[in-house]
This record gives C-alpha cells, sequence and structure tokens, in this order.
C-alpha cells in the first residue's frame, strides 16, 4: 500500500513537475540569422566605380567576418567534404607505390568482379614497368582514351629509349587537355567518376587523370516552361559544362568565377556556384558557400533537392529562390549582383538572393519596349491577386455580403443556383478540385494528347457540371480564371504556392467574409514581410524600403536603370553612366 | 528560421480556430429574396400594411407578361404580396413565415408610401430602416396619390425580364425629364433632421388609361403648352400604369402638398438639379404655332442670402443653356438680331416659373424645399443662433429675388432655316424679309 | 533587452499615421461632431496643434537623453521604482487600450458586417492575428503597417473622392459650431485623441536617430490632423451636423452612398478590408507595446512567452463594456479624453523633473 501511495505520489510529482515545466518560462534561444546588411553609406553611390570598389574592400571584409555565425541547421563539427568523410572509413587514402596494390584498391572500392563498370586495362611500359589505365564504360569517351592516351603511351613503349625519363614526362606523352595528379584514392576515384581516365604506372605515388569526360547528354534545346517570343531561345541542358559555358558565351568577362562544390555522399554531384567577382557581396558568395559545404545528404539529383536544402525557410509557402532554365535571365542576374547555383544534370540554375518581384519578371521583359513590359507585369500581378483570392472574394461576396452584387447579377445568380443543391463552398471546392485534377491528369496522359485532353476535360466537365445543376455557371466562370491567372504566373514554384494560398484564403472567406479574408491578408503578409532569401528580406523592395532599383513594377526605359538593386548592396553600385543614350546628347556638329 | 516556423504554426491555429464559429453570417444567395419595392399603407386591422415585391427565381422570368396570377401576386417576374403588421421590420418576419425564404431589404430600391399615410408623418416608419443595417441609403423614395400597394402591383417590367433593372432606369428619367425628383432615401433623412430646409418626396400614381378621351376628334385641338397633371392622369394608353409624375412637399415627416411636374422642374433647377428637359413655347408671333427648347443648367444655381432687420434676403441666380429643337414657324430666332428678345422671353418665363414655384411653397406650404436655408446659416455665427432665430419657419417671411440669364448656344442641325415652300409660300419668304 | 530590429523614417511613418488615423474609421467622428457641430473639423485641428506642442516637449525631452528611449528616461529621472511603476502603469494602461479598441471594432463590424456572429468568435480570429504580429516582433509589425499603408490611405482618399457627388460644403454653417469658446476647450481636451505619438519615444531605439523621431513625429501629426479635418468636412458636408452627430461610423456611412452608375454602388463592404487591416495593425501595435513596457518592468529579457497571459488578458478587457453606451460613453472617453493624464501628463512631467533635477545624460557618445 505503502508503495503504491509512494508511486502515486511519485507519479503525481512528475506530472506535477511536467505541467509546472508547461507553464514555466524557459529562456529559448534564438539562432542568429544571416541578414545582408548595409556595406557602405547610401551616400557613397554618387561615387564613382573604380573609387568605390577600391574603397568598399575594406568593409568587405568586415561583412564576410560578420556574416559567416549562423547557421539552419546548427553545425556544431567542424565540416568536412564528402571525400574527407570517406577517408575515414579506408584505411589509409594515399596511393601506394605498387601498381598491384593501387589495382587492388581501386578494384575494391568499385566491387570490381561483381560491378562491371570499371575498366581496368593493364599494359606495360617498355616491358619493364607495369601500368594501367581504368576508367567507367560509358562515362569516358573511348576514341580519346585510344587516340590520346594509349597510342602515344604504346608509341612511347615502342621507342624504348630511355625509360626513366619517361616516367617524368608521362604528362608530356598523353595528349588529353587536362590531366591531374592525384595523391590521393578517393580524389582519383572521384575524377573515375566523372568520366575521366585514371593512368597508374607502377613506382609513381599518384594517378595521373586525363579528362576523357564525353557520354551522350542532350544538346541545347529550347526553353520548356520559360518560352518567349522575343530574345534567345536557348535552355541549359543536362550537362553543367554546358550550361556554365551557354552563361559564359554571354557574360564574356574574366571575373566571372565558377566554383564547383559536390554535394552527396553517394552520388557525388558536382554544383557550380557562378558569380561576377567585384558585382556579387562577397558575403553573399560566402554564405551560398556555406551552405553548400555544410549539407550533408547522400543523394542529390536535381536543383529541386538542393533547393530544398539551402533555403532560408523551409516552411515558407512562397519559394525564395528562383530557379530559371535560360542562360540570358541568369546571366542578367549575375551581372546585377546576383549568385547562381547550378547543379549537374539539373537543366535549371537557381539564383540567389531574389526577392518576390524577381519572380513576378519574365525573362522577355527586359527584351520589350518598357511601355509594353510594364502593362505586361500589371497584368501578372494582377493574375497573382486573381489566382490567390478570387474563388475567396467570390465566396465572401456571395454568402456574406450581397449587398454589394448589383441587383441584376445577383438575381441572375440566385437563379442559377435555385437548382444547385450545394452550399457555395462546396460548389467551389468541387470545381477546384475537378480543375486541379484535370492539370495534375493532363501531365500524366502522353504527349500531344495531354493539352487537347486537358482542354476537352475541362469543357465537358464545366459544361456537364453545370447542366447536371451541380455548379452554378457563374463559378465555373471564377474557376477558369482562376486557373488561367494561375498559369499567367511566370514562376512555376510561385504558382504553386499562390495555388496553395488560394485555398487559404477560401477557408478564411468562407468562415468569416471579407473580415476572414483581410485577417489572412495581414496574417500573410506578416508572413512575407519575415521570409529572407539569402539575408534579403523577400518583398525588400516595399518594405524594407530600399532606394529604387527601375525595374521592379514599373519597368523604366532601360537607360534609366543606372543602379544595381540596392537590396544586394553590390560593391559595384552603377550600372551605366547617368546618361547612357550618349549619342542624343551629341551636337549634330560634333559628326 | 524558428520564426516563420511558428508563424506558420500560428496560422494553422488561427485556420482550426476561425473553424469554430462555424459561419453564423453566412446566407447562401438562394437562401433569400430580395425585396425590390416596400409599399407602406394605412392598416386597417393593424398599424401598417406593408407591400413587398421581390423577384422569383424562376428562369425566364416568372409568370410572362403583364399576365399574372391575382392570388399569388405575380407580376412580371416579380410576386407582390401584402401584410400588416405593427411596424415595418416586424412585417418582414411575417413575410418570411409567408415566403419560406428570408426577405431581405439589401436590395430595395424603392420606398413607397401612400399620400394619406404621408400626410399623417412618415418619421416613425422612417426611424427604423435608419438604423436598420440591411436598407440602402440608395433606395428611392416615392409618395403615391393612391395605395401603394397599387402602385406596386403596377410595377412590372414590359420590355425586359429583369425587374430590377426597369425599376432603377425608371428613377434615371428624372434626369432626362426633370418631372420628378430622384431622391434617395439617405437625403431624405438629412433632410428630415436638419435645420436649413425641408425634405420631398418624388410623387407618383397609377393611371388607369382613362384619360385619353375617346369622343370625336376635335376640329381644331387646343393648344396647352403648360398643364398640371397629377401623377395617375396623364392622358396616354399602353405600357406600365404606373407613373411618376411631380414631387411631395413634406414639411418634417409631414407631407403638405404637391409640386405639379412643371412646378418640380423649376424646383429642380433651383437646387440645381436639373439636367434636361424639353420646353414647349407658343410662339409669339405666330399664335398657333410653337417652338420647342431644350434647356440645360450652365452651371450651378448661385445662391446668396443676408439678413436686413431680422428679414432674409435671397437672391437665386440661374444659368441656363439652351438648344433650340424646333420652330415650327421656321423664324429665325437662333440669328443675331433676334436672338437677344428671345433669349429674353425665355428668362422672363423661366423667372416667372421659378418665382411662382417659390411663392408657392411659402405661401402655400412654407416648407424651405429649396433648402436657401444653408446659405441663410452662413448670416449666424452659432449653431445656438441659428436654432433660436429657427429658420424653417421663418421661410414664408424670406424675401426671393430670382435672375436668369438664358444663353441660346445651339440651334440644332439647322441654322435660318428656309420657308417651306408650296403654292402660297411667296408670302412668307417676304415677311422673313 | 528585446531585440526589436531598425527600420527606417517610412515604416516608422506608416505605423503611427495608421495608428493615429484608425480612430476615424470608429465612433470618434461621430463623438467630435455631436460635441463640436459644424466646427468639429477646425476643432480638430486645435486638438492637433495641442498634440504638436505636446510632441515638441517630448522631443525636448528625449533630446536631454539621446541615447535613452521614454522608459530608460523614466528610470534615469525618477529613479527606479518610481520609474518602473511608471512603466507599469503604462503596460497595464496600454493593454486596457487594446482590449476596448477591439471592443470598439467589434461593436461596428457587428452592426455593419456581421449581426449574427458572436462577438467571441469575432474577437478570437482577430486577437490570434494580434498574437502573431507581436510575436513576430515590432520590425514585423513596422513592416506590415508600410505594405498596409498605402492600402489604407488610399482608399480612404477614394471614399472621399467616390463621394463628391453628396457633399455640399454650405452644411458647414454656421461657422463657429456651439461657440468658439467650446470648440476651443473641447479640442484642447481632445488632445488625447493624438496621444499616440507617445509610442514614438517609446521605439525610439529603432529609429535612426533622434532627427527622423523628429520628422516622424511632426509629419505623422500633420498627416493625422488632415486627415482627421478633412474627413470631418466631408461627413459634415455629407450629413451635416444633425445626422453626422448619430452616425455609428461616419466614414463607413459615407462610403454607403457612393453611387456613380447602377452597376457600381454600395461598395461599402470593400472598405471593410480597410478597416479591419488598420484596426488589426493599430491593436498589434499596441499590444506589443504594452507588452514590451511590462518585460522592461520586470526585466524579461524574451517577451515571447508573455504573449498567451497577454492575450487572455486582453480577451477579458474586451468583454469589460456590457453595451454600446458603455463603450462609447465611458470608456473611450477615458481613452479619447482623460488617456491624456497618462500619455502627456506624465511624460510632461518627467521632462519637469528633469529640467528641475538638472539630469541629464551622463555620457555624451558619438553619436547623435
Amino acid at each position: 500500500m505503502k508503495e503504491k501511495q509512494k508511486q502515486n505520489q511519485n507519479q503525481n510529482q512528475s506530472l506535477f513537475k511536467s505541467i509546472i515545466s508547461l507553464i514555466t518560462y524557459k529562456k529559448t534561444k534564438i539562432p542568429p540569422s544571416f541578414t545582408l546588411t548595409e556595406s557602405y553609406e547610401e551616400s557613397g553611390q554618387e561615387q564613382d566605380n573604380s573609387e568605390q570598389s577600391g574603397s568598399d574592400q575594406g568593409e568587405k571584409e568586415k561583412d564576410e567576418q560578420n556574416s559567416s555565425s549562423k547557421s539552419r541547421r546548427r553545425a556544431t563539427k567542424k565540416p568536412l567534404s564528402p571525400s574527407a568523410l570517406k577517408s575515414s572509413r579506408v584505411d589509409s587514402d594515399a596511393v601506394k607505390k605498387d601498381i598491384d596494390s593501387n589495382k587492388k584498391i581501386l578494384e575494391q572500392q568499385f566491387h570490381l568482379p561483381i560491378n562491371k563498370d570499371l575498366i581496368i586495362r593493364e599494359f606495360s611500359i617498355g616491358n619493364k614497368q607495369r601500368g594501367f589505365i581504368a576508367y567507367i564504360d560509358g562515362m569516358a569517351d573511348k576514341g580519346i582514351i585510344n587516340d590520346f592516351i594509349l597510342r602515344p603511351l604504346f608509341d612511347e613503349i615502342d621507342d624504348e629509349s630511355s625509360s626513366d625519363q619517361q616516367l617524368n614526362s608521362l604528362e608530356d606523352i598523353i595528349l588529353t587537355n587536362d590531366t591531374k595528379n592525384l595523391r590521393k584514392v578517393t580524389t582519383t576515384v572521384t575524377e573515375i567518376l566523372k568520366g575521366n581516365t585514371a593512368l597508374y604506372v607502377d613506382g609513381l605515388d599518384y594517378f595521373i587523370t586525363c579528362e576523357t569526360i564525353g557520354y551522350n547528354t542532350r544538346g541545347v534545346e529550347a526553353p520548356k516552361t520559360e518560352g518567349i517570343v522575343k530574345g534567345p531561345q536557348e535552355g541549359f541542358s543536362e550537362n553543367l559544362r554546358t550550361n556554365i559555358s551557354l552563361i559564359r558565351r554571354i557574360v564574356r568577362n574574366k571575373d566571372l568565377i565558377t566554383e564547383f562544390h559536390e554535394i552527396g555522399e553517394k552520388s557525388n554531384t558536382t554544383c557550380a556556384v557562378v558569380y561576377l567577382n567585384g558585382v556579387v557581396n562577397p558575403a553573399v558568395v560566402q554564405e551560398v558557400q556555406r551552405r553548400l559545404k555544410n549539407i550533408k545528404t547522400d543523394f542529390l539529383v536535381s536543383s529541386g533537392m538542393l533547393e530544398q536544402l539551402i533555403e532560408d525557410n523551409p516552411y515558407s509557402i512562397v519559394p525564395t529562390i528562383l530557379s530559371t532554365e535560360r542562360p540570358d535571365r541568369t546571366a542578367s542576374h549575375l551581372v546585377e549582383g546576383r549568385v547562381a547555383i547550378i547543379v549537374d544534370g539539373s537543366p535549371f540554375a537557381m539564383i540567389v538572393p531574389v526577392s518576390m518581384h524577381a519572380l513576378m519578371h519574365s525573362p522577355e521583359d527586359a527584351a520589350l519596349k518598357w511601355q509594353y513590359a510594364t502593362s505586361i507585369r500589371f497584368i501578372r500581378f494582377v493574375a497573382v491577386l486573381a489566382a490567390s483570392m478570387l474563388p475567396a472574394l467570390y465566396i465572401a461576396l456571395t454568402t456574406f455580403h450581397r449587398e454589394m452584387i448589383p441587383t441584376d447579377l445577383l438575381i441572375a445568380i440566385a437563379k442559377a443556383k435555385e437548382n444547385v443543391p450545394f452550399p457555395t463552398l462546396v460548389e467551389i471546392l468541387l470545381m477546384e478540385l475537378g480543375f486541379e485534377l484535370i492539370r495534375e491528369a493532363g501531365l500524366r496522359v502522353p504527349g500531344i494528347v495531354g493539352n487537347t485532353l486537358g482542354i476537352i476535360g475541362a469543357l465537358i466537365l464545366g459544361e456537364a457540371a453545370v447542366s447536371a445543376n451541380i455548379v452554378s455557371p457563374i463559378l465555373i466562370i471564377i474557376v477558369a480564371i482562376t486557373g488561367l491567372s494561375n498559369f499567367a504566373i511566370p514562376n512555376y514554384n510561385l504558382a504553386f504556392g499562390v495555388r496553395l494560398t488560394r485555398f487559404y484564403f477560401i477557408a478564411a472567406g468562407a468562415l468569416l467574409g471579407f473580415y476572414g479574408i483581410s485577417l489572412a491578408l495581414v496574417a500573410y503578409v506578416l508572413m512575407l514581410v519575415n521570409l529572407k532569401s539569402f539575408g534579403v528580406p523577400f518583398i525588400s523592395i516595399i518594405s524594407p524600403r530600399t532606394k529604387g532599383s527601375r525595374d521592379i513594377i514599373i519597368k523604366w526605359p532601360i537607360w534609366m536603370q543606372e543602379y544595381r538593386p540596392d537590396y544586394l548592396n553590390s560593391p559595384d553600385r552603377r550600372r551605366q553612366p547617368k546618361i547612357s543614350r550618349q549619342w542624343a546628347e551629341q551636337d549634330s556638329s560634333d559628326t | 528560421m524558428e520564426k516563420l516556423k511558428k508563424i506558420i504554426a500560428f496560422m494553422t491555429i488561427c485556420m482550426l480556430c476561425l473553424g469554430l464559429p462555424g459561419c453564423y453570417d453566412a446566407i447562401e444567395i438562394d437562401e433569400e429574396v430580395y425585396a425590390l419595392s416596400i409599399g407602406v399603407d394605412k392598416g386597417i386591422n393593424n398599424a401598417i400594411r406593408v407591400t413587398f415585391q421581390y423577384a422569383t427565381y424562376m428562369e425566364d422570368g416568372g409568370g410572362g407578361m403583364g399576365g399574372g396570377d391575382e392570388e399569388s401576386g405575380e407580376v412580371g417576374g416579380t410576386i407582390v404580396s401584402t401584410v400588416e403588421a405593427a411596424s415595418l421590420l416586424e412585417a418582414i418576419n411575417v413575410m418570411n413565415a409567408a415566403v419560406n425564404r428570408q426577405v431581405s431589404l439589401m436590395h430595395a430600391k424603392m420606398l413607397i408610401f401612400s399620400e394619406e399615410f404621408a400626410r399623417e408623418g412618415v418619421g416613425r416608419y422612417i426611424e427604423p430602416l435608419s438604423r436598420f443595417r440591411e436598407v440602402r441609403e440608395l433606395m428611392r423614395i416615392v409618395v403615391c396619390n393612391g395605395k401603394a400597394q397599387d402602385f406596386i402591383k403596377e410595377n412590372k417590367s414590359l420590355i425586359g425580364s429583369n425587374p430590377s433593372k426597369a425599376l432603377e432606369l425608371m428613377f434615371e428619367q428624372s434626369k432626362n425629364t426633370g418631372y420628378f425628383p430622384d431622391m434617395i432615401f439617405g437625403d431624405f433623412y438629412v433632410d428630415l433632421l436638419t435645420p436649413y430646409g425641408q425634405p420631398v418626396a418624388a410623387y407618383a400614381g397609377v393611371n388607369d388609361f382613362k384619360q385619353l378621351d375617346e369622343g370625336e376628334e376635335n376640329e381644331k385641338p387646343p393648344l396647352k403648352p403648360e398643364v398640371d397633371i397629377e401623377p395617375g392622369d396623364i392622358p396616354r394608353t399602353g405600357g406600365t400604369k404606373k407613373e411618376i409624375f411631380g414631387l411631395a412637399v413634406f414639411d418634417g415627416d409631414r407631407m403638405v402638398g404637391t409640386l405639379s411636374q412643371n412646378e418640380t422642374r423649376f424646383f429642380l433647377m433651383g437646387i440645381g438639379e436639373f439636367q434636361r428637359g424639353f420646353f414647349t413655347f407658343v410662339d409669339e408671333n405666330e399664335p398657333e404655332l410653337i417652338y420647342v427648347i431644350e434647356a440645360q443648367l450652365a452651371r450651378k444655381p448661385s445662391i446668396n442670402a443676408r439678413m436686413a432687420n431680422g428679414v432674409p434676403i435671397i437672391g437665386l441666380e440661374l444659368d441656363i443653356n439652351i438648344d433650340i429643337i424646333s420652330i415650327q414657324s421656321r423664324r429665325h430666332y437662333e440669328q443675331l438680331n433676334n436672338i437677344e428678345g428671345f433669349e429674353k422671353n425665355l428668362a422672363t418665363y423661366f423667372e416667372q416659373g421659378l418665382k411662382k414655384t417659390i411663392d408657392k411653397t411659402q405661401k402655400e406650404y412654407n416648407a424651405d424645399i429649396f433648402h436657401f436655408g444653408k446659405k441663410v446659416a452662413g448670416n449666424f455665427n452659432t449653431i445656438q443662433e441659428l436654432d433660436d432665430y429657427n429658420w424653417i419657419g421663418h421661410y414664408q417671411e424670406a424675401i426671393v429675388n430670382v435672375s436668369v440669364s438664358v444663353n441660346a448656344r445651339r440651334s440644332g442641325f439647322i441654322y435660318g432655316a428656309t420657308p417651306i415652300r408650296s403654292t402660297e409660300s411667296k408670302k412668307g419668304v417676304e415677311e422673313q424679309k | 533587452m528585446i531585440k526589436e530590429g531598425r527600420f527606417g523614417f517610412m515604416e516608422a511613418f506608416s505605423i503611427m499615421a495608421i495608428v493615429l488615423v484608425t480612430k476615424i474609421f470608429y465612433g470618434s467622428p461621430m463623438a467630435i461632431i455631436k460635441y463640436l457641430g459644424t466646427a468639429a473639423w477646425y476643432g480638430t485641428l486645435i486638438s492637433c496643434v495641442g498634440a504638436l506642442i505636446f510632441f515638441t516637449l517630448l522631443y525636448l525631452l528625449m533630446k536631454r537623453f539621446p541615447q535613452q528611449d521614454l522608459f530608460q528616461i523614466f528610470e534615469t529621472v525618477t529613479g527606479k521604482l518610481i520609474g518602473k511603476s511608471l512603466i507599469l502603469i503604462f503596460a497595464v494602461f496600454l493593454l486596457y487600450k487594446a482590449g476596448i479598441n477591439i471592443t470598439e471594432f467589434t461593436a461596428v463590424l457587428k452592426v455593419y458586417s456581421m449581426p449574427f456572429t458572436p462577438p467571441s468568435m469575432i474577437i478570437l480570429p482577430f486577437l490570434i492575428v494580434v498574437a502573431a504580429m507581436a510575436y513576430v516582433g515590432l520590425e514585423g509589425i513596422v513592416r506590415t503597417a508600410h505594405i498596409f499603408f498605402y492600402l489604407v490611405f488610399g482608399s480612404l482618399i477614394l471614399i472621399l473622392l467616390l463621394a463628391i457627388p453628396s457633399y455640399d460644403f454650405n452644411y458647414l454653417q454656421p461657422v463657429l459650431g456651439y461657440g468658439l469658446a467650446k470648440t476651443i476647450e473641447t479640442g484642447i481636451i481632445r488632445t488625447a485623441a493624438y496621444d499616440e505619438i507617445v509610442f514614438l519615444a517609446i521605439i525610439i531605439r529603432s529609429l535612426q536617430g533622434l532627427q527622423v523621431f523628429r520628422k516622424v513625429g511632426y509629419l505623422t501629426l500633420i498627416l493625422g490632423g488632415l486627415t482627421f479635418s478633412v474627413c470631418l468636412i466631408c461627413i459634415l458636408a455629407a450629413f451635416q451636423y444633425t445626422v453626422g452627430g448619430e452616425h455609428l461610423s461616419g466614414m463607413y456611412q459615407l462610403s454607403r452612398v457612393i453611387y456613380f452608375t447602377r452597376f457600381f454602388q454600395r461598395i461599402e463592404s470593400i472598405f471593410l478590408f480597410v478597416w479591419v487591416i488598420s484596426s488589426v495593425i493599430t491593436v498589434a501595435f499596441i499590444f506589443y507595446i504594452s507588452l514590451n513596457a511590462y518585460s522592461r518592468v520586470f526585466n524579461i529579457s524574451n517577451h515571447r512567452p508573455l504573449i498567451l497571459p497577454f492575450t487572455f488578458l486582453t480577451f477579458m478587457f474586451a468583454f469589460i463594456p456590457n453595451n454600446f453606451a458603455q463603450i462609447m460613453e465611458i470608456h473611450l472617453r477615458v481613452l479619447r479624453e482623460f488617456s491624456s493624464v497618462i500619455f502627456i501628463f506624465i511624460p510632461v512631467m518627467v521632462l519637469l523633473l528633469a529640467l528641475i533635477r538638472g539630469k541629464k545624460e551622463v555620457k555624451t557618445s558619438g553619436k547623435a
């Protein structure tokens, strides 16, 4: 009995404790967040470019120190590169000095008897020194291996003159354009995995890797999701090198820097960080590097996956990273002072940091006259509003604020609804569901049939639903406009966000009418103002207020856009002199 | 960002909590019927008798044209039903039982009182409406010289199947003719309480189509350019039987009299709301012929008021632009040498018309429907002084000077008409010279 | 101390302008028209001038202690105990103010738009959003305010413009209303309607210096005064002083008379957005400052754990008035007329005390 009582007491105590712990005040630790600080006084912007870049350098350094303090997932350990991580498992990472053990190591690494992909071809140079090359079948270009690695080697063998010298100048014999001497097995393995060929000659303590990458890739084609009428028609492909060359062809600048990072313990995917040195704020580059280096994952295949790993706010409903498949768009962002991240095998470049309006721009805007571009942008903003709020407004209007609807229309709606058994909310949800189904199904239905099916499906479904008195015809219009508006949003991710937002507003509108919608709107905006994209407030143009770039909603004439966006804090603020159209200032007598 | 995660959590909680209230105020459109017009008559067994007209939701406008079913009160796409109750809003509740749907006043376009009722005072019944959230400020106020119920029964649209459009367009006609004021409920209510003037309402009636004499055709029908007609007495046939013509003058909330359609025009000119309208005049030079002009106000009338020995002296200046529409005699009134005299004639006409109308409101009704009070108020410093003076009571003592200037701006397509030629026409041509 | 972030001129201007002007949507015009009749429109300007004088005094006080905010000054000047109790008075009164603001909002919303929804169900979602805003902190509130600033003032101007056909400015006569003496007296008493400007001194450390403080203060007061005056002129011109003095919400009523064509009429519900948004922002701001004050008193470094209990307290405050008469005749009078005892009298007394005792900030470091 006593024990029981004691137990009870204990239980009570622990219960009591846990209750107390629920209501007592605990200090929460708020992790510091990365914020892109002002790099120099605003007044400095009138300075000349050359002066600025010099004087800012010092302050930049400080920035970098400030900024490197935070992480989303607090990494306590010293960051390790994936290759280094691997080395802890292998006994010794160093390349052995004899051919047999080296071969054995490679065979072990690639599980050779089982794995059929690695080809190891042995040979001996001048009958004395044995050697081998190793490459992965299908990843390496066999023509290159035959003609420019093996043939020169065998030619040397035939020569049989001075064998000692040969060894020193092995690089000179091999005719491939890029060779590396690698003293570590892991790096060699990585190189082989990329499609390069490793060469080993007995007695060396390093592998020589020769660039022989040659596998089949898709060529450069027109972009699939960002098609435009006016402007270049090239899109990224899956090949990282090709993609970077596409950018480099547009930005022919020695300061364009490409850094490689390898992410994914199992997949070893190469990611390139591209930026224009001197234009980009170094703090941003550092932050990108820091995030990329501190990703611990085993598999990475697309930029979409990387996006989720590096974005500031994984819980945010709107994307804070812009992905594009257009080299020209990437290039224009690079020149504005942003950083592009490209993942090998993914035809998209991710651009950071971005703010709301960048997601609303279409690549075509740059090529259009400013009047046209501006008017199209207004349409897009209307589209965002319609796509996110129209059904909610309709539902609030028809169930809460009927006095606002013009009487004629009201009676027409009432007539149409007279035989419909569902409340408006159910009607809307039914139609939205139907529409989303058509959208999703349209993706699966093969080829050309897909589009047609989508249209016909929508038409028939709508028509049938109306004549079966399941929904009222006005609702079909509402849902159709909403769907159309959604497609008018230029960014795929943002469009997704808006699709979800719509249901949030529908719920608010159905429950409390305009009152609910306005509360929901405040909460939504509250979320938006707290978003950051790589340290830059997401809606930075409106709040916090920054000095205007002239390409936000209204696109001013291109010769008026003299500064890069202020929120990027580029060391090179000025884009072009005050007067770009200098010919217009010239006297006719000058010419 | 932990912060954001929590915001999202908050938003989710927010959504969940929003789920709790259900939707107290959510009413589907088709769960209500929308009263388009409300009529108030004196009751027999209870205080008032309220008539509602509301649209039906049948396809193609319900019971068809005109016909309708006496029993169910179907009138061209709408239903008219009458109920007796103690108060207006209670009548709505009584109606709910009968209609099986909630009667909503959100879209009421017209509030109509019978004259009998209006003469006893409408304040008591207007008051709840001004508090009630559903009632539109933009509802029109009409007084009917018969029973409001009869008027609403005749309130149907013959042209289209859209009763609400017909109602709204009916009041738009005030702009085209100036025969009745387009008085909205909000203004009417303000005018009831104001110390600056008195309210008016449109005056309406039901025509039984018996005014067109079917007798023998007159050899020479008399020419009557200015007859004052009561609503319901317009000599016409065809169309709907309802008509709005003239206005009802109120003193406070009690109706004290009416102005005829022509006086209404002068009234609207006086308050600056006259838009346009045709006027017919007998040609001074050829009494059997007429000319027609279209008048428009050039600008808002300017009113000034001053006090002289405790008597308010009010000056009303009007500036009227006219277009000549027709000169039957084809005389060249629009030409430079004639135009001055022509304009002067018209100015005197308008001046006298206005003066007569103002006189009528002063002498007969002592009701400042022109709102001269807003200018008189300028002579007082404080509201107490104004209240002590009590302008509304002193209106009849005021001296009102009216001056009108007329500008004949245009003469239609024709300038300097050529006379009609016939075998006798030579005489006419000579006369012109 | 609580990390509040920093923001610029426009953000501070927006939040102060919204907080000052939100009153116009509710019973405020009715009360002032009832007191002053046709003189209401310049009566409020007198109040505005009074507020400007007060703000100048406040500025003088802040200038003496350029590194401190108002609460710190309280402690420096009056000593720890009195200073802290003064701050506590602020905290409690602000919470009360937030609660009564919500009640007023609910009462008007219920009358005009949602007659059948129980008040608790209107208040609850409202408070949830307010709590979320307080959770995010000052920077979030202020940025949200800045985004909605354009919407709120744009719509306000739109209402005034669209209602033009119903104006007749002759109804502003007689010019002196119920007499000049009464106008001036009421005007001075109702300086309290502008006393929210004192909040600016509380958040001063988030501003970029004293100069911005002064600029924001004067500009918002002038903007608030003009907005009030113009709105009152429009209400008087449309409804005269008789009806204007009985409308629960003059601005809402004004939006009800908008009529342009058969299609474009009765659009008042659209303005519901403005009503709600500006009220949410105002209450959230007041609520946050109350939280802030409370955590200052007890040296709590994080205001977030306080949000839940404070939300509950606000909810309770919101249910103090039993009926609309109590809101109008007791609580709103306390807020709009007698709040000056706290918001104006205390800071001025502190300034006097500082002058008498010759207290000044000891360390004068570089930043002004």
